[in-house]
Formats: structure tokens, sequence, C-alpha cells
């Protein structure tokens, strides 16, 4: 029996993920982590890379295997074992107030440089192997190019910095500006590609390059497809599906495998859509969530959609993929460098029409959810400030101001963390969104009289 | 602060210090343009150079934050919610133009709302690479150069290279005097309080670069001419870290027996240290000057091959402050919620203290009223400093 004719439409309330996908999604990340471990023992390359938006196919394809320090700083966040590493950060005197990830690697790495460089007993996943490189990045956050500085005090490797430009919405439209971002950071991974090539004694497969990037390309074309899926009522999938199956196309995106899972997910959604099979049965509430979840307690939103009947149908700007690129603007493009300079410039700036429609900037971190409050019908925000990650979190009461301002949706804000478990209150998180209900009905009917169609 | 017999730039100075607008409000009403700016990095000279004034925008630590509560949730860089605060105050209403930048994620973020919600009649956001090879100086040289276009378009007039050239040149005086300024901390006791240098440096950032330079020379012959100096004090430090805007710190510091010799932040020798080149080709020497010259740690210096070499590649300079101005101990300024900063502290102090100096880190909210707790740790280092 497939997936699909197993469905039910009154599913269990207890299970955490409504997608049978998602639910099996684990085994990618293991798979990240485990490649990692084995490349090492085998005297192989290994990178610690902040998410990169497609700039570590590069060290992929000169046959690094990359692993994702903010993806193990959730891990142990999730497993609820990033307390001790957390400490061990606090001791070593950086500020408690910097990001929870961060915090959570820098304790790790001082223990596995006081253990000898062998992982700390008792790491998630068997910890993260010592790498040969650190990639950084200019984008998001100060934490994505400081982090991987500060870890210098343990262990001597080098790191290289990957520049992506922010432009502002107006700027964005100035003449020439866009192409010249894009041939900005085409130069820098040339410079890239050099940097790894001299430190790995090893040149560059240009023809294993492009088939990362076209095998990306797909993986991505499939999650953005099931994103689109999701603008279905009622949802057929909700964030704790997304957060759990989006290590494919964040974290291994060119890995053939990636691209499987994915079709089992869009097929496995496409179900649900043609079937009108919500993910929560009674969907009462369609809310969106910005940014970064409370790794250490997603079973509240099982409990928000059990009790209230909210689904969580879009979240997370950060961790979503692309919309694909118009075709017109790389079919004559061969060099895999610019295809991939022209993705992650997209991600910074394919909200600028929305944003220029609103008259509100940036594109990025913000008007993505002005864009999905329409398109998923949405009648409520959730707004999760973070204690330690003010990247993620700048933006979130501007949006919500917005939000209510241009098309009449109400937002809540509750204050938790990435990874400190101990600054998120379930119970009052609870309490204010039963009491956010009333205004969302109250919105609804305004919404109404204001023609705005949903 | 020191009773004095001839005060005339230091008055001046702490008056402009006191009311920070009123300047440029009277100039306003003269018909001047005036634009708000964030941080080290717009390149203030394209304004001087068309005549407008640059205005540096600064928050205010005697000011609760009660109107960006709605804007800018309480975890965020406390200095720019403040700046935010105030603004949506109305405190810079006089502003014709405001220029936002990548200086940080507090900057870059609260640009986007500041724009949005304090409305100029021109506005332009600044991005910043975060590196600063020759590629980057080349693209940020472009971003510049769009900002050039931007305000040439809202004056309706071009900037000519003479023009440019001259603009450079004086804020290069600035540049100059500033360290003519510092050096007057140089002897024991230094001759010039750092309360009354920040007093300067936040005057200067409020007003025309030419009345500032004015300033400036007053102050350093009235410094130098002066009967009344300072008392010698146990602690000559150099103070590392986030800016500071307000003398309440400073203040706290001299009367716990430290004397600020030196420092290295945003509204301190960072903005000065470095002229801009004289040469041909001056938007790339400006972009040159931002991107390279400055000192702050957003921008990544290229990591050695080892620590060691990485933390002198990153904090050399700040070895030459110390000696140069005989410092005994460091003081790391740390606005809470500054990232950028945050991540510094163990490096800074895994540099200098092996060299001898004892380094204070002190996290602070960016209000007065929170600061007395400081004294006693202030006191606590002099003595320690001292012995």
């Amino acid at each position: 029996m497939s997936i699909m004719q197993s469905e039910d439409k009154s599913r269990t309330r207890k299970s955490k993920k409504t997608l049978q996908t998602a639910r099996e999604a684990g085994y990618l990340g293991k798979k990240v982590l485990e490649k990692a471990i084995r490349a090492r023992e085998e005297g192989r390359p290994v990178a610690w890379s902040m998410f990169l938006w497609y700039h570590d196919l590069i060290a992929k394809a000169l046959g690094v295997e990359v692993i994702f320090p903010e993806n193990y700083g959730a891990f142990c966040a999730s497993v609820r074992k990033a307390e001790p590493y957390l400490e061990r950060s606090d001791a070593d005197g950086f500020p408690s107030s910097i990001c929870g990830y961060a915090r959570t690697v820098i304790g790790y790495t001082s223990m596995l440089a006081g253990n000898n460089m062998v992982a700390p007993p008792g790491a998630p996943g068997g910890g993260m192997p010592k790498p040969t490189v650190f990639l950084a990045r200019a984008a998001a956050c100060d934490t994505g190019s400081k982090w991987f500085q500060a870890l210098g005090r343990y262990m001597d490797v080098p790191v290289w910095l990957l520049e992506l430009p922010h432009t502002g919405v107006k700027e964005f439209y100035l003449p020439g500006n866009k192409e010249l971002n894009i041939q900005f950071v085409k130069d820098e991974l040339k410079k890239f590609v050099f940097f790894l090539e001299n430190l790995l004694g090893t040149k560059m497969d240009w023809d294993r390059l492009r088939e990362m990037v076209d095998q990306t390309l797909k993986t991505l074309r499939l999650a953005y497809e099931v994103d689109l899926l999701r603008r279905a009522i009622p949802s057929p999938m909700i964030s704790q599906d997304f957060w759990a199956i989006l290590i494919a196309h964040l974290y291994m995106p060119e890995d053939p495998e990636a691209t499987k899972f994915y079709k089992r997910v869009y097929d496995e959604v496409k179900y649900r859509v043609d079937n009108g099979i919500g993910a929560i049965p009674n969907e009462r509430y369609r809310m969106m969530f910005a940014e970064l979840p409370p790794w250490h307690s997603l079973g509240i939103f099982d409990d928000l959609a059990d009790k209230f009947g909210i689904a969580m149908v879009m979240e997370s700007w950060g961790y979503h993929v692309i919309s694909p690129i118009p075709e017109e603007e790389i079919e004559n493009i061969k060099d895999p460098l610019e295809i991939i300079a022209r993705m992650s410039y997209r991600m910074w700036s394919q909200h600028n029409d929305s944003a220029l429609a609103y008259g509100a900037g940036p594109a990025y971190f913000m008007a993505s959810y002005l864009r999905w409050a329409k398109e998923y019908k949405v009648d409520g925000f959730f707004g999760h400030p973070l204690m330690t990650c003010r990247a993620a979190t700048y933006t979130l009461l501007y949006i919500k101001d917005l939000l209510v301002e241009k098309l009449k949706v109400p937002g809540v804000i509750v204050e938790g963390d990435i990874v400190d478990l101990r600054v998120f209150n379930e119970e009052e998180a609870f309490s204010k969104m039963e009491a956010f209900l009333e205004i969302m009905d109250h919105y609804r009917g305004i919404r109404k009289k204001e023609g705005l169609n949903w | 602060m020191y009773p004095e017999n001839n005060k005339q730039g230091l008055t001046k100075a702490k008056e402009i210090y006191k009311n920070r607008s009123r300047r440029a409000r009277e100039l306003k009403k003269e018909g001047k343009k005036i634009f708000g700016y964030f941080c080290c990095y717009p390149p203030v000279e394209l304004m001087t150079a068309l005549d407008i004034v640059p205005i540096r925008i600064m928050g205010d630590m005697d000011e609760p934050i009660t109107v960006a509560d709605g804007y800018l949730p309480t975890v965020m860089c406390c200095f720019y919610r403040s700046c935010l605060d105030i603004g949506l105050k109305g405190r810079y209403d006089y502003c014709d133009g405001f220029v936002g930048s990548h200086g940080c994620d507090a900057a870059e973020r609260t640009t986007h709302i500041w724009e949005n919600y304090i409305k100029t009649p021109c506005s332009f956001y600044l991005d910043i690479p975060h590196t600063s090879h020759s590629g980057p100086v080349k693209f940020f040289q472009e971003q510049i150069n769009y900002f050039k276009e931007t305000i040439e378009t809202f004056v309706g007039k071009k900037i000519s290279t003479l023009r440019l050239k001259e603009a450079i040149s004086l804020h290069n005086k600035q540049r100059s005097l500033v360290r003519n300024l510092y050096d007057l901390r140089k002897p024991d006791p230094p001759l010039i309080t750092a309360s009354e240098v920040l007093q300067v440096l936040v005057s200067i950032m409020v007003i025309p670069v030419s009345e500032g330079n004015r300033l400036i020379e007053e102050v350093i012959e009235e410094v130098k001419m002066r009967e009344n100096r300072p008392d010698s004090k146990p602690g000559r430090v150099l103070i590392w870290g986030a800016l500071i805007d307000n003398t309440a710190l400073t203040e706290l510091m001299e009367d716990a027996g430290l004397h600020a010799v030196i420092d290295d932040t945003g509204i301190g020798t960072r903005p000065f240290w470095h002229d801009i080149e004289e040469n041909d080709d001056p938007l790339s020497a400006i972009a040159t000057h931002y991107l390279k010259e400055i000192k702050c740690p957003r921008t990544i210096v290229e990591t050695g091959t080892t620590y060691q070499n990485d933390l002198e590649n990153r904090f050399g300079y700040l070895k030459n402050f110390a000696r140069e101005w005989n410092v005994n101990g460091v003081i790391a300024n740390i606005i809470r919620n500054c990232d950028i900063h945050g991540y510094e502290v163990p490096a800074v102090k895994d540099y200098l203290e092996p060299m001898g100096f004892p380094v204070l880190v002190f996290e602070q909210n960016y209000t007065t009223s929170g600061l007395e707790t400081l004294r006693t740790r202030f006191q606590a280092f002099a003595e320690r400093v001292s012995s």
C-alpha cells in the first residue's frame, strides 16, 4: 500500500509530523554527519560551513564533505543536549547574548579541542569532526562572519568568507545594480575556487560542479512546487513537516537522494491536495511563523493544532528555496559559478517586487511574509523573537505592524530561543495564542469589509 | 569636570554636545540640506562636496526607550533601539535625507525600519562588503557611486572631481586635528580628559566639517594654554569596543581613578585614524579608506596561518595604541546585544593579556540609569592596574 493510499483524513492528533516523508527525514541529517565523520577518518577534507545558499556546492565538487554547524546547533537543541555546550561557551568568555547555535558549537569546539580533537563523549550524532576549512558568509547575520573567526582560538583552521550582498529595495532597481551585484558574487566565487584548489592541492572538476548545480536546481524546483501546493485549503503540510524535511533542500540539494526524497514529498502533498486532505483535522486558523522555531519545544505547534485548529501554513523565509530563475535569465549561461551567483543573489532579492508594491523594505526576512499572507490566505502571524538570534528577530515587530496595516492580518509575539529552552515559557505561549484567536476572528471580518478575499 | 580659566573651545564643545541638534536646525532654517547617517561608513565627503551637512545619528542614554519598543524587540542592539526611539520621537525631524548602511545587523535592519517610519525626502541604504581585498573594494566603490548619483539627483547638481577633492581635504584635516587632540592625552597626566575629548568628537559629528575643524583648533589651543589640568590617576586605559557617545561613562571611569587616554571605538579613533589618500581617483580612495582602514570588527581581516598570526593581523594596532599612550589596562565596553564586538571579547583578551595588559570586560544597556553599578568595578580595576 502506498503512502497516499494509507492516508487517513482523521489522522492521529499525537503525531508530531503529519507527513510520512517528514517522519522519515531524520536519516538525511544523519547521512550528512556520518559522511563527514567517515571523510575525517579516511583523511579526506571536511568543511564546517554556514548555510551558504549554494556556494558550498563548490567545496563539494572539490571533494570536500560539508557539514553545517548551524544545523548541528539546532540538532543539539532538539535533543535537548545543548546546555553543557552553552555553559562552556559562557565559561570561555563569550557573551551569553550571541547566537545560540554559535554558543553551542563554540562550547562543543572548546570541548573537542580539549579532547585532542576527538568528539567529546555523548556528542549528539557522534559529533562534528575537526574541519579542514571553515566556510563563513557575509549574509544574513553578523554571526555568519564572526562565529568561525572566533573558533580560531581552539584550532588553526583557515576561514574563507563568502560575500553575498544585501541590496536595498530602491537600490536594487537602480540601473545596472542587480547585474553588478551578481558579477561581484561570481568574481568572489572564482577566488573561492582558487583558494580551495590551493588549499586542497586539487583542481576543480567543472563538469562535476555543473552536474551538482543541475541536480540542485531539480531539488529546488520540487521544493518550490511543494511550497506552491501548500497554498491549498485545508493546508496539506504544516510547519512541523517543513522543519523536518528542510535538510534535503538546505544542506544536500545536490544529492540525487535529496531529489528523490523531494519527489516523494511532492507526491504525498499532492495526493493530499487532490483529495482535500488537511495536515490537521478541522483546520480553523491558518497562521504563518517567523522566523526560527524553538527547536527544543516544537511540540507546542501540535498542541495548538489539536486544541485550536491552528495550522502553520508557511514559515521561516530563510529556510525556503528560491523560486525558479526565469529561463531567459539563465538559458545561455554555461558557467556554473554564474548560475550559483544568480541563485544565491535571488534568495536576497526575489521578494523585491513585493517590497516595492507595499512600499516597505527589505525584501529579505520581511517582504516574503507580505506576499505569503495573501497567497496562503493567512489569518494570523506568529512572531518568535529570539534571545540569541538578532538577525531573525529584528524585523518581527515591523512585519507584524505591516501585515496588520497593509493586509489586516494580525500578529502575536511569543518570545523564546532557538537553542536555550530556559527562556521559552510554553504555558505563557499557549495562553497568548488562546487569547489571539478572538483577534484573528475579528480581523476576518475587517478583511471581508475591506474586500480582501480571505 | 575640571575648573578652567579660559574655556572657549571646550565650552562651545560642551554646549554643542548637550544640544546636538541646535546647529543643524539653525542651518536648516538657513536653507542648508541636512542628512543623518548611521555608523562610520557612509562617506561624509560626498555630502560635504554637495554642501549637504552630514549629521551622525546617535542615541540618547538619558532617554528611556518607549516608542521603539513597538518596532524593535528588547533583545536587539540597545544603541540602535535608542536611535530609532529618538528618531520616532522627532529628534531628527530636521533631516532632509537619511543614509543607512550595512555596518552591522543592527544598522542594516534598523535602516529599513527607519526608512519606513521616519520619512525623509531622500534616503539611501549603502551595502558594504565584509572583506577588504580588491574585489570588495571595487564593489563598494560602485555602491558609493550609486550613493553619489542619488544625492546628486536629490540636490540637482553634480559633484565635480575638484569639489570632491576639496571635501576630502577638509575631512582629512579634521582627521589630522582629531589625532592631534589624542596626542594631548599622551602625557601623564593627560592634558585633556576623555570626557572632554568625547564632547568634542560628538560635537564635530553634528556640525559642518569646517566648523568642526575650527572647534578642534580652538580646543587644542585652549588645552595647551590652560593652567588647571587634569590630575594624575592610577589607571591609564585603552577603551576598546562598542561606541560611547555619552560622557556619563567616561566621567564614571574618571571618578574611579581611570584616565581613558586612547580608544578604539566608533565615536572615537575609528573614523579619524587614517586619512583618505588625496589622489586623482577620489571615489576609489574613498572606498579603499572606508573599507580597509576603519577597524570595525564587522569587516573581516584575513586569518593568518595560526591563531597568533590572526590576532596580530586583527589587533596589532591596539598594541601600538597601548604602547604609544602608555596604558596599564584595557577596558572592553560591550553594548548589550552587539554581536560584532561580543564575538571579539575572548580574542581581545587572548591578544592583550599575555602582553601584560589586564582587560576588564563590561556589558551595559546603553542607559545612564544602570551605570552606577559599574563604579565599584572601575574602582577595583584602577587599583588592579596601578598595583
